[in-house]
């Protein structure tokens, strides 16, 4: 089995929309049998916890250039697209 | 009615939010629709985080209130009405008599206005729906009548919507979010202020010139945006000025360290407590979503998010780090406040998101806007503090001896509960009646003219858009 992977899952307050969306992509991950482990940020944290993680999920713009791949996207909140946003999770956390 | 209302209202005071809002929280779960099991789990999951919030409060106001106290010997200077947070402010909300109800109000009251069209907006944010029972908590710690403070806190959804309809445009437009407004009344309020400080700033020559970019700011005061530090520096300086002539220099030097590290703890621990009372709402919240839906017909609408999905916006981030030595400095010279702010220096992006739109991300203007807000906002905190404790006593919070007030930025400082609270204090039922008139003219008049409320929120002209591609 992989080495479990880290997501980082940030919002405005790293509590409201954040653990909507933490929650949504660590149940339907357990579905799909792949390990992860979630942490929960403020936008304004993620440069300073974006190394120990392996990729970042955000609700709201984070800051350009962070060495980890991003997806922004309200997709959780909204549940449009939600099916896409995650097998776009999962192609990057199989690699 | 009344008698009914005054025995629940007798029944909340004796078994306390702990117990009550888990039982509840469970009922209106099932009622939207959840499965048994998962909402059991929820609503046990919310009585914890009740304890837990109550817990790390304690921690922060033991520490706060001696420090506080010392200040106060040593300075001359009282401020004696601590910051404890929307974490705390979200806390005591929920767990208020009104609380008990603003689930399904808040969704009546969508329902309602979206089967008559006067809102475009489908409000899936329940989490917030705590601003709404936090307003209503107040008038009811005010006048003592659940029914106020119900009909209030349905007035505050309302009033939401609308807010949300008029900032559409703008927000998604701006912040590249289609489909999607927000409903969220501690960053709504800063608009009508924006806009008159808008139009006085075009005016100033010179002034109006200023344009300060945000990339710099982040790099400068990034360290702002980072709780657990900003946490760990104010109590450092406050413990300074409060222990430093504390007998020899090691004592004084222990005492300052560790309530530095307390106040970085509570900065940590006081969202993450928070963020398990959300955990056992999601449920709630996404029953609510799916019974909302149904009944809202196939029209076209736009989903009412968290203004948490606005902050991370560059503009927001850099305006706010400046706003925070700002508002540091204000509740030290500001003439009659006894606001010592603290937790809510984290959450200052709310207060200012909303206006980026119109102020076209100009972190000057927003500076002075926000610096304005807070400015009105420590004075209406002061005015409310004590309400703000006894509806913290009366959701079952544990308030230290030592007799300190509390408040918060978000919603403590908002102008909007002030207005309501002392409109339903002074005039009763006819205040209530007086706000219902008001927020229907408001209704009509955006109804009526909605391109030009549109742009004055700061969505750009049709035309002017057209031209411009």
């Amino acid at each position: 089995m992989a080495r479990e992977k880290i997501i980082l899952v940030a919002c405005g307050t790293g509590i409201a929309t954040s653990t909507v969306v933490a929650t949504a992509i660590e149940e339907e991950m357990k579905n799909r049998g792949i390990p992860v482990s979630i942490r929960q940020c403020k936008a304004t944290e993620v440069p300073g916890m974006v190394d120990d993680v392996d990729l970042v999920v955000s609700t709201t713009p984070v800051p350009q250039g962070l060495s980890k791949p991003v997806i922004t996207t309200l997709a959780f909140l909204t549940g449009m697209g939600k099916a896409d946003v995650l097998d776009r999770i999962e192609g990057y956390l199989r690699d | 009615m009344d008698a009914l209302l005054a025995g629940l209202k007798g029944a909340v005071d004796t078994l306390g939010a702990t117990v009550l809002l888990p039982i509840v929280i469970f009922i209106i779960a099932l009622v939207l629709g959840a499965k048994a099991g998962r909402a059991f789990r929820a609503a046990v999951t919310i009585g914890v985080a009740f304890i837990a919030i109550n817990l790390v409060l304690g921690l922060m106001l033991n520490s706060i209130s001696d420090v506080a106290q010392a200040i106060v010997r040593n300075t001359g200077i009282q401020r004696d009405i601590v910051d404890v947070g929307w974490p705390s402010a979200a806390a005591i909300a929920f767990g208020s008599s009104v609380g008990l109800w603003v689930i399904p109000v808040g969704i009546a009251v969508n329902i309602l206005l979206l089967v008559t069209r006067l809102t475009r907006t489908l409000n899936v944010d329940v989490w917030n729906f705590w601003h709404f029972a936090f307003i209503g908590s107040l008038t009811v710690a005010a006048t003592n009548n659940l029914a106020y403070g119900i009909i209030a806190a349905a007035l505050m959804a309302a009033l939401a919507l609308l807010f949300a309809d008029w900032s559409a445009k703008a927000v998604q437009k701006f912040y590249g979010v289609p489909g999607v407004s927000v409903p969220h009344l501690a960053s709504a309020q800063i608009l009508p202020i924006a806009i008159v400080l808008n139009w006085i700033i075009d005016r100033i020559p010179g002034i109006n010139k200023i344009d300060i970019s945000t990339e710099t700011i982040q790099k400068r005061f990034g360290v702002l945006g980072e709780p657990v530090i900003l946490g760990l520096v104010i109590g450092l300086v406050l413990g300074a000025i409060a222990y430093y002539n504390l007998g020899d220099f090691g004592t004084a030097l222990s005492k300052i360290l560790q309530t530095g590290m307390t106040l970085a703890a509570v900065m940590l621990l006081l969202p993450r407590m928070v963020k398990i009372l959300m955990e056992g709402l999601l449920p709630v919240s996404e029953a609510a979503q799916e019974f909302v839906r149904k009944r809202a017909g196939d029209r076209e609408l736009t989903v009412g998010l968290d203004s948490a999905i606005l902050i991370g916006h560059p503009a927001a981030i850099s305006s706010s780090l400046i706003l925070v030595p700002i508002a540091i400095i204000l509740s030290i010279i500001l003439p009659g406040n006894r606001v010592i702010l603290f937790a809510d220096l984290a959450v200052i992006p709310f207060i200012v998101a909303m206006t980026a739109p119109l102020l076209n991300g100009n972190v000057f203007r927003m500076v002075i806007v926000g610096t304005v807000t807070l400015i009105l906002g420590f004075y209406v905190a002061n005015a409310l503090a004590p309400l703000f404790t006894s509806a913290a006593v009366a959701s079952g919070f544990a308030m230290p001896e030592n007799a300190v007030q509390i408040t918060s930025v978000v919603d403590g400082f908002l102008w909007i509960s002030y207005v309501v609270v002392k409109a339903v204090e002074s005039l009763g039922i006819a205040g209530l009646a007086l706000l219902l008139v008001i927020i229907g003219a408001a209704f009509w008049a955006f109804r009526r003219n909605t391109a030009a409320w549109e742009r004055a929120a700061g969505a750009e002209d049709e035309a002017e858009a057209v031209r411009a591609n």
